[in-house]
């Protein structure tokens, strides 16, 4: 390998020197311009912090003890005025107390005067690859933060601009949000959009839908298993608080939780630690939670169905995000936005709402909020030909829906249209619940509320 | 200003204190064979070598300066040889030391001798590892920094096993900036 060639691998590094003897200066000076690198060297901390207001460097290596501003002083200053800078500190004493004072003060390492060369080589070239891996991972988050960020919050109305702001507020706090909202109001966005703003979103975001898995699976899902808990755990297994470790945990339909699992919540979250299903060791988690239920969980509560303890615990902060039908002039907004994206994702030229079309979704009650507009704008895309979305590409049941179905009779629109599909489907709640795009348990919820009974066969 | 080594036709060797005759002898030898330039050893003495305070050790430093003050013939270079262990006061130990572009280098057989390890000793090891440091420090004088391939003889050594490990050869790309008198390859 050619040394050019060697160059070209690594970098010769930009190295400042600070000692008060000249001695040290001049053989570390000496022996890093050996090794390839450029090297300054300033024999007061005033000089070393001339230097560095006047040029850049990667790595310095300082003296603790000087005349005047101390290798500790000089060295909080330095990273002040350079945050990028890797400082070593160098010291005669060797001490656990100077090793510790060391790197309280920030400074990446320290090295005993006089050096063995094969430390002090291996040392700067540990801390050029550190400096490496710090400015990679500046990068790497400037991408996340460009790459990962959430969709906007979209809607100009009143009430979304205060969940808006209400998502700014406590996003940069470490507090349990609980988002109410009905099915397909944008729970999990909101809850995308705290962990995008807080200091936990390099940290993972982990979802759990509390109401998908029965109470068995989701214990060990949440909590983790060890192996050997039970018939088939063969392997030890993360649970999700562990695997969110730093990041948030989103607990989606949280008033789904069987009794047996509000009280192991109820305990995660008091102590922060979780034990594994068939483990004993009590493992510390940090994680936050955002919670989200379409349910009535104050109800619960008074009913008894939900735990007190656990709501006030989980209700710290509550973001009430309104149904479409509370909100018409995010409509078009909203349609406008799925309908850029969906054209876009199809290869169609831009698109637009006829007048005709905008009166129609302004009329429709969206018992399936905004994730049955977003259905509705795809199919719609799909179906329509000319530049214009007109009434007739959308779906049936919302160009049909019953005269009046506007904002005062909703519960009687919501309850002609879960019986509709219903009885369209026979009654197979799998396939109604996909149309209604709501999940299983809702669909029962509002069967339940609604009084609905299925018709007796034959009739 | 930085002198010419381009034209060098002899090494000088100084034993600076007990270098046994026919160690050196063997060493010249080899450099001899090495190197296209005639390679003969100086009578020693006249240099009163400082010791690193409170350290049993000479102040390499000091020793280098005393060799670059010596009369060097226009068309030589000179090597130091030294059976004690040399240091600075910033560093435990060095094996040798060389300022690039200068006429003398220096160079301690203290730390290449299996024996400082409490190993027996091995003197063809020690004629092998000291010939291999001279031309190391040969490359400083030709104004050669130390190389990032592990394996080249400019790479850093920071210990004897990295001395044995990095070989006796010089990378192409080193090779290539070498002055004719020194780019034969090895023949041990």
């Amino acid at each position: 390998m050619s040394a050019s060639r060697a160059e070209a691998v690594r970098p010769a590094l930009r190295l400042l020197v600070v000692d008060d003897e000249t001695i040290v200066r001049d053989s570390l000076g000496a022996w890093f311009r050996q090794e390839g690198h450029q090297v300054a060297t300033a024999e007061s901390a005033k000089e070393a912090l001339r230097l560095c207001a006047e040029r850049g460097f990667d790595i310095a290596l300082v003296d603790i003890r000087m005349p005047g501003l101390d290798g500790l002083e000089l060295q909080a200053r330095l990273a002040a005025a350079d945050p990028e800078l890797t400082i070593v500190l160098m010291t005669a004493y060797a001490s656990v107390d100077t090793a510790v004072r060391a790197m309280k003060a920030g400074a990446y390492d320290y090295i005993v005067k006089p050096f063995d060369p094969d430390d002090l080589s291996l040392l700067v070239k540990r801390a050029a690859e550190h400096r490496s891996l710090r400015a990679e991972n500046v990068r790497l988050r400037k991408s996340i933060d460009s790459v990962a960020a959430p969709p906007p919050l979209l809607g100009g109305s009143l009430a979304m601009k205060k969940v808006a702001e209400m998502v700014e507020t406590v996003a940069t706090s470490d507090a349990t949000v609980l988002v109410l909202g009905e099915s397909g109001t944008g729970k999990e966005l909101v809850a995308r959009a705290i962990h995008a703003g807080s200091p936990r979103r390099y940290n993972p975001l982990v979802v759990v839908n509390c109401a998908a898995l029965p109470e068995g699976t989701l214990e060990s899902e949440l909590f983790g298993h060890e192996a050997g808990a039970f018939t088939g755990a063969r392997a030890r297994h993360k649970g999700k608080f562990e695997t969110a470790e730093g990041g948030t945990v989103f607990l989606d339909e949280i008033g789904e939780l069987s009794p047996k699992m509000q009280v192991d919540l109820l305990r995660v979250l008091e102590e922060k630690v979780v034990t594994r299903v068939g483990g004993n060791t009590p493992l510390p988690v940090d994680f936050r939670v955002v919670a989200a239920t379409n349910r009535e969980l104050r109800a619960m509560v008074e009913s008894g169905s939900f735990r007190e303890d656990l709501y006030w615990r989980l209700n710290v902060f509550a973001i009430e995000i309104p149904p479409l039908r509370e909100r018409l002039d995010d409509i078009p907004v909203l349609a406008e936005h799925f309908l850029a994206r969906f054209a876009h994702a199809m290869g169609r030229k831009p698109l637009q709402l006829s007048p005709a079309t905008v009166e129609v979704l302004r009329s429709y009650p969206w018992p399936g909020n905004v994730r049955e507009l977003q259905n509705a704008i795809e199919r719609a895309v799909v179906v329509g030909s000319g530049p214009l979305v007109e009434p007739n590409d959308l779906p049936l049941h919302i160009t049909k829906a019953p005269p009046g179905a506007g904002p005062g009779s909703l519960a009687e629109a919501e309850k002609g249209h879960v019986r509709a599909v219903l009885d369209a489907q026979g009654w197979n709640i799998t396939r109604a619940a996909r149309i209604l795009d709501i999940d299983r348990v809702t669909l029962y919820h509002k069967i339940r509320k609604y009084e609905l009974q299925k018709p007796a066969d034959g009739g | 200003m930085a002198a010419d080594v381009s034209r060098v036709r002899e090494l000088h060797l100084l034993p600076l204190d007990g270098l046994e005759p026919p160690l050196a002898e063997e060493i010249a030898a080899r450099l001899s064979r090495r190197l296209s330039a005639a390679c003969r050893i100086l009578r020693s003495g006249g240099l009163q070598p400082t010791r690193l305070p409170g350290r049993d050790q000479l102040d390499a430093d000091a020793l280098l300066a005393a060799l670059e003050a010596l009369p060097i013939a226009d068309d030589a270079v000179l090597v130091g040889l030294t059976t004690l262990d040399i240091a600075l006061p910033i560093f435990t130990f060095v094996f040798g030391r060389a300022r690039q572009g200068a006429r003398a280098a220096l160079v301690s057989l203290a730390r290449l001798d299996a024996g400082f390890y409490s190993l027996p000793s091995d003197p063809d090891l020690l004629a092998r590892r000291t010939t291999d440091e001279i031309v190391h420090e040969l490359g400083h004088l030709a104004s050669l920094a130390h190389c990032q391939n592990a394996s080249c003889l400019m790479s850093f050594a920071g210990s004897v096993e990295k001395v044995d490990v990095r070989g006796s050869a010089f990378c192409d790309g080193c090779r290539d900036r070498l002055p004719a008198w020194l780019r034969i390859q090895p023949r041990l």
